[in-house]
């Protein structure tokens, strides 16, 4: 299924973003990041639904959250989004 | 046993305490290292702990508040990370070796801003004397943990903002007991222990950091973030938290601030100011017996020192504690407090109450006190 992962700097940021979502009423899961999406090491995602992105963004951006990266699921690959 | 040794470590806790910690036990493991439901559940035990000190201390972003082992380990990164070896530092005359021997470990120039016990103005006109632009930062506790005396934290926190001076707070006696403002106050850290009055456990302590101020570490190691880099991460809590947290603590911590935040810092303040006042009023009936307090308890917390004139404060201390009463003598790890105070050559006996200390102790203390003066 259609997915876009928010990369974070760390578990920490990864749940700061979540909050901020769930300010807005959007719902997500925090992940670990698929190894091949980062050279950062170990890092964490948060998993939202395509429909959520634009009104994500906006919320994660009120509060001066950045996200590393963003990626779109699709066809069984993913390809970056410019955040 | 009358627990009176709360300056030291809150003895009593809320049982809401000790269960969080028998759980996180048996369900967490660490935050940030890994994404199954053991290492998740430490990730939002912890990070709720984080939310709830920074709504308490007033900071917007929980990303601020780093776990540190206790307040000395806090006031070591903060002073470490201000002061240069060599550097310039000023402290008030009330400081615990926590603030002193980092300091001289760094071989940093101090000034002492000192001021009798009970005058914040002396104190503060000490401070405006003192800190200057080329000062590397100011280091105070906001409550004497031999007397008990509240400094006048403001006021300090106001010259060092005009004198564009970094400050340090030692907040061991006051966190969950003062409030405090940390953006209103503009200091660089606040360091506290999550044992006192937080009602957390012991191995537990917090530090709280100011924005885009430089911290330096004082341990490296892995953080569950960056890992392929060899460099501490430059953001926080990671590039502060190296190594496994202690999830049990954390999880009995934030209990322990929930606690205070259902009973109110105010209200908890107003009880122990109330039996300390009991205390002082009624140790002042005793003969031979020094007591370190104003009428009225007037700028002083739940922190209560005496000295026998007839016997060594040690002494007193054990007869106390054979008569069920826990208290602390000596020197209370704060030589330049007593130095200050004028009690450097015999220490005093330190009475210190919590939330869940009760009038019916207060009256029982007294009493073996008269006995033992008789």
């Amino acid at each position: 299924m259609e997915h876009y992962l928010i990369l974070a700097r760390s578990v920490t940021y990864a749940q700061r973003m979540q909050r901020a979502l769930e300010k807005t009423g959007i719902r997500c899961q925090i992940f670990r990041a698929p190894r091949d999406l980062t050279d950062l090491g170990c890092a964490y995602v948060l998993r939202l639904a395509v429909a959520d992105l634009p009104q994500a963004l906006i919320a994660i951006h009120r509060e001066a959250l950045d996200p590393v990266q963003i990626f779109l699921y699709q066809k069984g690959t993913y390809r970056e989004v410019a955040p | 046993m009358i627990y009176l040794d709360s300056a030291a470590t809150t003895f009593q806790k809320p049982p809401a305490v000790a269960a969080a910690m028998q759980r996180a036990l048996a369900t967490m493991s660490s935050p940030g290292r890994g994404g199954h439901p053991a290492a998740m559940r430490a990730a939002e035990t912890a990070f709720n702990c984080r939310s709830e000190l920074a709504e308490l201390f007033s900071l917007s972003n929980p990303e601020q508040v780093v776990f540190t082992m206790n307040a000395t380990h806090g006031l070591n990164i903060a002073i470490k990370s201000l002061v240069p070896p060599g550097g310039k530092a000023v402290v008030s005359g009330y400081e615990h070796n926590a603030v002193t021997r980092p300091l001289l470990a760094l071989g940093a120039h101090v000034s002492v801003a000192s001021g009798p016990l009970f005058e914040p103005d002396a104190i503060t006109a000490a401070f405006d004397r003192l800190v200057t632009p080329d000062t590397d930062a100011v280091i105070c506790n906001h409550i004497s943990n031999v007397f008990g005396f509240i400094l006048p934290i403001e006021d300090i926190a106001a010259i060092c903002r005009r004198q564009k001076v970094p400050l340090v707070i030692d907040a061991s006696q006051s966190a969950g007991v003062l409030r405090m403002d940390m953006t209103a106050l503009g200091a660089a850290f606040i360091a506290m222990p999550g044992h006192k009055g937080l009602y957390g456990p012991q191995g537990t302590g917090v530090l709280l950091c100011g924005e885009s101020v430089p911290v330096r570490t004082l341990l490296e190691g892995g953080t569950g973030s960056l890992s392929i880099h060899q460099e501490m991460p430059d953001f926080l809590p990671d590039r502060l938290e190296a190594g496994t947290h202690n999830m049990p603590g954390i999880a009995g911590l934030l209990e322990g601030i929930r606690y205070v935040k259902r009973r109110g810092m105010d209200a908890i303040c107003l009880r122990e100011r109330q039996l300390t006042l009991l205390l002082a009023e009624g140790l002042r009936t005793i003969p031979d017996l020094r007591i370190y307090a104003l009428p009225g308890l007037c700028q002083q917390a739940g922190v209560l020192s005496v000295v026998p004139e007839t016997k060594d404060v040690e002494v007193l201390g054990e007869e106390l504690a054979e008569r069920g009463i826990a208290v602390r003598a000596g020197i209370h790890c704060a030589p330049f407090a007593h130095r200050t105070a004028g009690t450097l050559e015999t220490g005093t006996v330190r009475l210190s109450v919590s939330d869940f200390n009760t009038p019916a102790e207060v009256y029982r203390t007294l009493e073996v006190f008269r006995g033992l003066s008789r």
